[in-house]
């Protein structure tokens, strides 16, 4: 009887011990594995974490790509607009330089004629009042011809001739853009050689008529023509 | 004996369980109803003790197959994307607590009546 209770207990006892093994086993390996676990990584996430995860995601890649267009778009917009001023900047500068080269503050070069004239030494020394010496007149008349031949560029003896340059006569010499000037007078145009050559030259050129007065006028015909740029300062007072 | 039994099986078994290699997460929350559910039973076969109307194969049986069921009713609840693992959840710590005070009543009814025979004994 005796024995027959214990060997009870025994049995009681080995399955009463599995099954506290068993729990216990479960339940530390719970444990650890909670312990363990990060639960923030996405492989360890509930369906409903995971769902809303996603929403958030989604709702951030579209705010990102929303910006990203807006940035895109900018992008783009500077690109035109920096072409666009490229292109503006490259033709204001040709016409900036054009401008200058007619406003005369930049040195040409061209095909044209050049004229000299050399005074009539023995009228400038003479009482003889018939007679003249070159006077600022007989330039002017030069001027205009060659202007009025489609003259580009002229220069009096280095001075090249702009929308404000005067040329006026003193007692002895000439001034052109306020500097004196002495014969030989070289006038140089750039344009067209034949054109130029034959406003001065013959059917009342008044190259011929200074000729007749014994002056001496010579006409070279240049394919290089060089002129100065002004020397002066182009300022305005009045213009507004 | 019994209380060595426990004490040996609780041991290992931790010592197993802390070296085991750790399993997915999604898959710990049929272990959490197993333990729970085991836990029910433990509980259930204490009360009983204290009743004296303990059986070792209806304790044994609990144990296991209320684990077994849980683990089952879980992975049911998730076939059907319903949470019945709650449930489960509900009745095995209701249950738990039930007979906790069956536990806590019948300890502090004995303490009780002991006080009370000294005082009578003086």
């Amino acid at each position: 009887m005796k024995k027959k209770i214990s060997k009870e207990k025994i049995v009681m006892s080995i399955t009463i011990g599995i099954a506290s093994l068993a729990l216990m086993l479960v339940m530390f390996m719970q444990f650890k594995v909670v312990e363990q676990t990060d639960i923030t990584g996405i492989e360890n996430m509930r369906e409903s974490d995971l769902r809303v995860e996603l929403t958030d995601w989604q709702t951030k890649y579209e705010e990102l790509n929303e910006r990203y267009q807006e940035v895109v778009a900018k992008i783009e917009e500077y690109q035109n607009e920096k072409e666009s001023g490229e292109e503006t900047a490259q033709l204001l500068e040709t016409e900036l330089a054009q401008l200058n080269m007619i406003l005369g503050k930049t040195e040409v070069e061209g095909e044209g004629i050049e004229i000299i004239i050399q005074d009539n030494e023995g009228a400038q020394l003479s009482e003889d009042t018939t007679v003249k010496a070159i006077t600022e007149e007989d330039l002017l008349i030069i001027l205009q011809e060659l202007w009025g031949a489609g003259a580009e560029a002229i220069s009096i003896n280095g001075k090249r001739i702009i929308a404000m340059s005067d040329v006026v006569s003193l007692e002895y010499f000439l001034k052109v853009n306020g500097d004196r000037i002495t014969s030989p007078y070289v006038i140089r145009a750039i344009g067209n050689q034949s054109y130029l050559e034959s406003s001065v030259r013959g059917k009342g050129g008044h190259a011929d008529e200074l000729e007749e007065l014994g002056h001496t006028v010579t006409i070279e015909k240049n394919r290089r023509v060089k002129i100065d740029k002004y020397e002066g300062e182009i300022t305005t007072k009045y213009i507004k | 004996m019994i209380v060595i039994a426990i004490l040996i099986g609780c041991i290992i078994g931790a010592v197993i369980g802390m070296n085991s290699p750790v399993i997915p997460y999604t898959y710990s929350i049929f272990l959490a109803i197993a333990v729970v559910a085991a836990l029910d039973s433990v509980f259930g076969g204490i009360t009983s003790v204290l009743k004296k109307n303990f059986d070792l194969t209806i304790f044994i049986s609990g144990f296991f197959c209320n684990s077994i069921l849980s683990i089952a009713l879980t992975y049911l609840g998730q076939k059907l994307n319903l949470d019945i693992y709650l449930a489960a959840l509900v009745v095995f710590v209701g249950r738990m607590f039930t007979n906790l005070t069956i536990i806590r009543r019948h300890y502090i009814e004995k303490w009780t009546n002991k006080r009370e025979k000294e005082e009578v004994k003086e």
